[in-house]
């Protein structure tokens, strides 16, 4: 048992190149995780429902069924956070990424010590309560409770993976107050002032999709031009 | 070029308006000369017979033969009968100025005869005829109309002339323009292919001369445009092949330094260097590989709105020296900048470890307006002061050179090579539309100054 990771936090890596998947192993076992290896896609998706992981690392060029294709699945039944491997930083493979449901990408090479502290900032939980026990909090036809994690709209229990709740938390934590880009990045990512703003703006679009009614108008989670978002009734 | 073809036309219209001008004068004037002859003819003929009508019937006087010309209204005439001359009142002509050999010609050999003559001081066109058994008739007929109809002509070809000689001028400059038009396209395609726009190509022409220029310049720009493309593409397959060794290679090194107690020291020095190493390589394939993106021009800014020194601070942050002191003037405090945010925080960084490695130790940044009323843009400066050796004046552009290391002896004493660190600053800072030099520190000691130019905004506070 190491000292960083969490307590039997368990990470399936996929990637096909067998020495980085063993390299990787090996490094994040010294980080304390327990680590499950799949060298396909199609692995991945049969050792996800025989051993479930709480944290799914994904390298977007597999052979057969890609790592994008891999994470649309996977997202289907799970809210498992995602963090996605890119060989490039740019515009598409990044947003495809995020488009297809990952939480956070890495650019190879990246070190294992920084791959170990964005999952713990994606493991984190929500803190216990906004602001005594179980709350809930209305806005408009929305309803959240951010100890059982659960968001209603009209009632109805909606389907939010850990990072849009986080981020619909944070926002929610003080409505109608503009958040920048910076501010949520910190807050929900955990990322310095170089964060990168588009896991901002692509989990935003996400999350429209679900608590909006029409997700091109948005009436709660609201764009402010230049300087960030903002949640409102 | 264009003045040959402008003097060529001009010569040639030249040519061609003296030579029409020569030609129309003279056929125009042999023309009315041959018409005068010709109807001068006809009426002295009529003259000489109506002359030979009445002699016949009064032989011993001219009178009656005078008496009839003058009623038809005729002058200058002569008449030769019976050895004596009459002339005609008033005449020019008497029988002095009668050309002899055409006297000669009608009275002794009986022939009729015409001929050009001066007459008194007029020039005109004296016929004679021989009156059957009588004696002879000459009549002159003068060539002032037709002088007068030459000299207009004249007149309108010289202008002819002139109005063709400036059309020909104007064609050949409007040709000259149009001749040298390809070759000016050309020219501007080439420089623009020089300027990096490797897709550049001249229009296909329908001209067969303009044809083979086109097509073997756009031959040309195809094969330099894949050439200058297949080197960027294997630079940058190069670098994306060695992310994968480079992966393994980063995360075992990690493994072995979360042992590194474990190890035996002279294993701990080995790991010590491996692992700066690694991380040295690491940088240096990113780097190749963001060069490589500039190279095919695929890099694409996203562009925000950033508090100048707020961000200034945070790029030093995370920078290899984050204690670096920043100096911010009191206007610049409030300057917003347009930029990628973490492309310049790369600027900033690649600036301090330059000064880190070649400066002698801490540097120092300063952030200041430039004050220039002549500038309607406001520009804003980043300067990175070090205390190293500073760079000769000659070397200053070459250390934003790729894989350039500064020039001077002392500037080698880092153990990092510059690698591709100022160079990307200078594709960086070109791709923000702004300026980046070096020079000497303004405070006269020893050091470089690097400075980086970007636009500004003021904000209002």
């Amino acid at each position: 048992m190491g000292h960083h990771g969490g307590v039997g936090t368990r990470i399936l890596a996929v990637e096909d190149d067998e020495r980085i998947r063993s390299a990787v192993k090996l490094a994040l076992e010294e980080e304390g995780w327990i680590v499950d290896e799949a060298e396909s896609g199609e692995a991945a998706i049969e050792l996800f429902h025989r051993t479930p992981p709480d944290v799914v690392l994904i390298d977007i060029m597999l052979p057969g069924m890609d790592g994008f294709e891999l994470c649309r699945t996977l997202r289907r039944t799970s809210d498992v956070p995602v963090v996605m491997v890119t060989a490039r930083n740019d515009t598409h493979d990044v947003v495809a990424g995020l488009e297809a449901g990952a939480d956070d990408y890495l650019t190879k090479p990246f070190a294992p010590k920084e791959l170990s502290a964005r999952i713990r900032a994606l493991l984190r939980r929500i803190r216990p309560s906004i602001n005594g026990q179980h709350q809930r909090l209305s806005f408009g036809d929305l309803e959240l409770i951010p100890d059982e994690g659960k968001v209603l709209r009209d009632g109805t229990e909606l389907h939010l993976t850990k990072t849009e709740f986080r981020l619909l938390c944070e926002l929610a934590e003080s409505p109608g107050k503009v958040l920048s880009r910076e501010a949520l990045l910190d807050k929900v990512w955990g990322y310095d002032y170089f964060g990168d703003g588009r896991l901002v703006d692509v989990h935003v679009r996400r999350l429209r999709t679900k608590v909006e009614a029409d997700p091109a108008n948005p009436r709660h989670v609201v764009t402010v031009r230049g300087l960030g978002y903002r949640l409102q009734t | 070029m264009r003045r040959r073809i402008l003097l060529t036309f001009l010569l040639g219209s030249v040519a061609l308006a003296l030579f029409l001008a020569l030609t129309t004068y003279g056929l125009t004037k042999s023309n009315l000369i041959q018409q005068r002859i010709d109807s001068s003819v006809r009426t002295s003929l009529s003259n000489a017979q109506d002359v030979g009508r009445e002699l016949r019937s009064n032989p011993a006087s001219t009178q009656s033969a005078q008496d009839s010309l003058r009623d038809n209204g005729v002058q200058d005439y002569l008449i030769w009968s019976d050895d004596e001359w009459t002339a005609g009142s008033p005449s020019t002509m008497d029988p002095a100025s009668l050309p002899p050999d055409l006297a000669s010609q009608v009275i002794d050999d009986g022939e009729a005869a015409s001929q050009i003559a001066r007459v008194g001081d007029q020039l005109g066109i004296v016929v004679g005829w021989n009156v059957r058994n009588v004696g002879a008739y000459f009549e002159f007929f003068n060539l002032d109309e037709a002088e007068a109809t030459l000299s207009s002509v004249r007149l309108s070809l010289v202008f002819a002339g002139l109005v063709s000689i400036l059309l020909g001028f104007l064609l050949g400059v409007f040709a000259a323009r149009r001749a040298v038009k390809p070759v000016a396209t050309a020219a501007q395609a080439a420089s623009s292919i020089a300027g990096g726009r490797l897709d550049t190509r001249l229009e296909t022409s329908d001209d067969p001369d303009l044809r083979i220029l086109t097509e073997s310049f756009n031959d040309m720009a195809e094969a330099l445009q894949q050439r200058v493309e297949r080197d960027a593409r294997f630079a940058s397959d190069v670098s994306h092949e060695l992310r994968s060794p480079l992966m393994t290679l980063a995360a075992s090194v990690e493994v072995m330094e979360a042992r590194r107690d474990e190890m035996p020291e002279r294993a701990q020095a080995a790991l010590d260097l491996l692992s700066s190493d690694v991380v040295r390589f690491q940088g240096l394939v990113e780097d190749l590989l963001e060069i490589s993106r500039f190279d095919a021009g695929a890099i694409r800014l996203h562009l925000e709105e950033l508090l100048a020194a707020e961000f200034v601070r945070q790029a030093v942050a995370v920078s290899s020296l984050p204690t670096t002191p920043i100096h911010v003037s009191e206007r610049a405090e409030h300057a917003l900048i347009r930029g990628d945010r973490r492309r310049l925080a790369r600027v900033i960084a690649n600036l301090i470890d330059n000064a880190r490695a070649y400066g002698g130790g801490e540097p120092e940044i300063s952030i200041t307006m430039v004050d220039d009323p002549e500038d309607p843009v406001t520009h804003l400066q980043i300067a990175v002061e070090d205390r190293g050796p500073g760079i000769p004046p000659d070397e200053r552009d070459l250390v934003f050179e790729r894989f350039a290391r500064g020039g001077g002896a002392g500037r080698r004493t880092g153990s990092e090579g510059a690698g591709l660190g100022l160079a990307l600053v200078d594709e960086h800072v070109r791709m923000h539309g702004g300026r980046v030099w070096v020079e000497d520190r303004p405070d006269g000691e020893s050091g470089a100054r690097f400075v980086i130019e970007l636009m500004a905004m003021e904000l209002d506070e």
